[in-house]
């Protein structure tokens, strides 16, 4: 009986370790070797013990300046999807939430279809009606594709944060006198907020490190930090690995931390009415 | 009591949409004349910038600035062959490399025959024939050769020192022996190939007086030159001079176990020579040498090695909005002046004279071995639409044959049989 309960908080120590072990090593090693001098990136064995140094960096810096106009773009891009996605999905939340129709829930269905849609499936057609309309390589078309997939799942989110706000502080404010778009703006996102922040969280992530949309649409002017370290792995001059894990890291940096800081809202967004009952 | 909220709402969502409007409007704040260039990083850099800028005339002459988009080489593909089939494109030039051309691709560019016709490249007959011919297709020319890369045996001169031998393999048999003793004394690996490339199969083919498809689509020319290949490759794995981990050996892998001494050859573009080289990267800066790779002791002074060559050249797609820039920019980059420059920058010229040019040879001490390798150098193979797949399938069968799981007779058969299928 004791040896049992000693084996069970062992051994679940030990699963937590190796998850541990297993999320973290890649990052560990990004940024350890980020600032390791490139002959022991990957020295056999491995070099655990190194004189740091920031070399990389400084030649990130010197030959890469691309990347850092990427990253600003992806910055630029990331705040118009994250801005247009949450007050697209608020909205949406709110009306699934409070309104009550056949076609509502036909259009709930559509929204989830979207969602299972692979991405590539309309990017291919796509890419003649962006150039068409003049919007090839520019932030809005990233902007408005990447608020486009996460509309979906923020909706849903948001509805089922929206449904838990009680209806009688709609009804107290429009007895007030408070317009729907007054209860929306002065009631339900205040109390939604705990929702908003994990649908901003989601489109934030996916958006700061997005590809294949980039990829398609995007060449000088709109190209984002992902695309310009996909170059660094050059198939033609080889690859400055160094000068790639600098990148790496700090193109991992902001977003990892904002994780973290928002750790707590991407839970609550991720068990959104789970105990509803 | 609303109103305020009114305001601060109108307030909010015309800020949001001002600022989107001034995202979508930022392109259209860019420079007049300016040609749009689709390419890889490297084909910018050799081009030099700032007091190096091998275009700073051209540009003066053209009152024309260059923007150049930049992919890694398959996404850089994927990309031109789209801009070409849209009704225009922004993009007036583009680099596309020599595997791709087949009918079909090649409709999407503009003939170049008559431009050369009209406003000729100065000394075209000096661009390397092979190249122009690689980007002939259906009769009409539609790419300028501007770049080469030609496969090199590298060697470590430390390990082989180490394992007592004073110079690099001469013939294809020297080379096992050598990777053989290197991996039996236990020094390092004998050889590294990456096992998802064809350049590997098709070279040591080739050493044999084979091939895999000729460029007028003859699979397998000498079937036995094929199996003695794949014999050599199974018996260099089965005694360790091949690692162990093969199977998932890609082509960085090539190179950071060269410059790590845990490998002592390997078959890499001469260009490497530098990263190689590289005192911050490699732990045997200055060791790491070229040769031309070696043909069996039978043919040499018979059969010269017919190495793998990839070539780029430039194409202006058919929908380009600027032709007459992008022959001018085609012009300039091919003319010997700026193929000369570029080479200087590590560019791997299309023009033969330039490897014998003094100035080059000065700095890159491979460039007669270079110039002699090209010579003789053709592409792993022609362009066809099935190109991918067929080299998949080259590939499947020699992972069998050299991890031992058929035998090489039995892995040419099969390549014989499933790729024939696929040649138009």
């Amino acid at each position: 009986m004791r040896a049992e309960s000693l084996l069970v908080p062992i051994g679940k120590t030990l699963a937590v370790a190796a998850i541990l072990v297993w999320s973290l090593f890649p990052i560990v090693f990004i940024v350890a070797s980020s600032v390791k001098p490139g002959q022991d990136i990957f020295a056999v064995p491995p070099q655990w013990v190194f004189e740091p140094t920031l070399q990389h960096y400084a030649t990130l810096w010197a030959q890469w300046g691309v990347f850092f106009r990427g990253l600003w773009n992806s910055l630029l891009i990331t705040i118009g999807a994250t801005v247009l996605a949450v007050v697209a999905s608020t909205c949406a939340g709110y009306a699934f939430s409070r309104h009550a129709a056949r076609w509502l829930d036909l259009s709930v269905v559509a929204l989830i279809a979207v969602r299972l849609i692979p991405p590539i499936v309309v990017t291919l057609p796509l890419f003649p009606i962006v150039n068409r309309l003049g919007l090839a390589d520019t932030h809005l078309v990233l902007i408005v594709l990447y608020a486009t997939f996460f509309v979906s799942l923020g909706t849903v989110l948001m509805r089922t944060f929206i449904d838990q706000i009680p209806r009688d502080l709609d009804e107290a404010a429009a007895i007030d006198g408070a317009s729907r778009l007054t209860i929306l703006w002065r009631v339900i996102v205040p109390l939604a907020a705990p929702g908003i922040l994990a649908v901003a969280v989601f489109v934030i992530v996916f958006a700061w490190n997005e590809f294949l949309f980039a990829f398609i649409f995007t060449g000088t002017n709109a190209k984002t930090a992902p695309l310009v370290i996909s170059e660094m792995i050059g198939s033609i001059d080889g690859v400055d690995w160094g000068v790639l894990f600098a990148a790496s890291t700090v193109q991992l940096a902001p977003v990892l931390a904002f994780v973290i800081l928002m750790n707590r809202y991407l839970v609550a967004g991720l068990t959104a009415g789970a105990t509803k009952g | 009591m609303t109103r305020p909220m009114q305001m601060n709402r109108r307030g909010f969502l015309a800020s949001a949409t001002g600022t989107l409007a001034l995202l979508a409007a930022a392109p259209a704040l860019a420079a007049g004349k300016v040609l749009n260039i689709l390419s890889h990083r490297v084909h910018q850099a050799v081009l030099g910038e700032g007091e190096g800028d091998l275009m700073a005339g051209w540009k003066t002459a053209n009152d024309a600035d260059l923007a150049f988009t930049t992919f890694d080489s398959n996404p850089l593909m994927d990309r031109l062959f789209r801009e070409a089939s849209l009704p225009e494109t922004e993009f007036s030039l583009g680099y596309m490399v020599d595997n791709r051309p087949t009918s079909d691709i090649a409709r999407l560019f503009e003939p170049l025959d008559g431009w050369q016709e009209k406003d000729p490249i100065a000394d075209f007959a000096d661009l390397a024939p092979g190249l122009i011919k690689g980007m002939t297709i259906d009769g009409k020319l539609i790419g300028i050769p501007v770049r080469t890369a030609t496969q090199a045996l590298f060697y470590n001169e430390d390990l082989l020192e180490q394992a007592g031998f004073t110079a690099p393999p001469a013939t294809l048999e020297e080379l096992v022996a050598q990777a053989q003793k290197i991996s039996a004394d236990k020094i390092a690996t004998g050889m590294v190939l990456a096992s998802d490339l064809a350049v590997f199969p098709v070279m040591f083919a080739r050493a044999f007086g084979g091939d895999f498809l000729t460029q007028d689509f003859r699979l397998l020319p000498d079937p036995a030159a094929m199996e003695q290949a794949l014999t050599v490759l199974a018996g260099m794995f089965a005694d360790g001079s091949l690692p162990r981990s093969y199977a998932t050996t890609k082509n960085d892998d090539q190179v950071t176990w060269m410059q790590q001494g845990r490998a002592a050859f390997t078959v890499l573009p001469f260009a490497r020579a530098a990263q190689l080289n590289n005192p911050e990267q490699s732990k045997f800066p200055g060791r790491i040498k070229a040769v031309g790779f070696p043909v069996t002791g039978g043919l040499v002074g018979k059969t010269p090695m017919a190495a793998v060559v990839e070539a780029w050249a430039m194409v202006i797609p058919a929908n380009a909005r600027d032709k007459d820039l992008a022959w001018s920019y085609i012009r300039q980059v091919s003319s010997p002046e700026t193929t000369l420059g570029m080479a200087l920058n590590g560019n791997g010229a299309a023009r033969v004279s330039t490897f014998s040019d003094p100035r080059l040879i000065e700095k890159n001490p491979l460039a007669a071995i270079e110039a002699e390798a090209l010579a003789n150098a053709r592409g792993a193979f022609p362009p066809f639409p099935e190109a991918a797949r067929a080299q998949a399938l080259l590939l499947e069968e020699v992972q069998l044959a050299v991890m031992g799981r058929k035998t090489p007779a039995e892995a040419v058969a099969a390549i014989s049989e499933r790729v024939a299928p696929l040649l138009p």
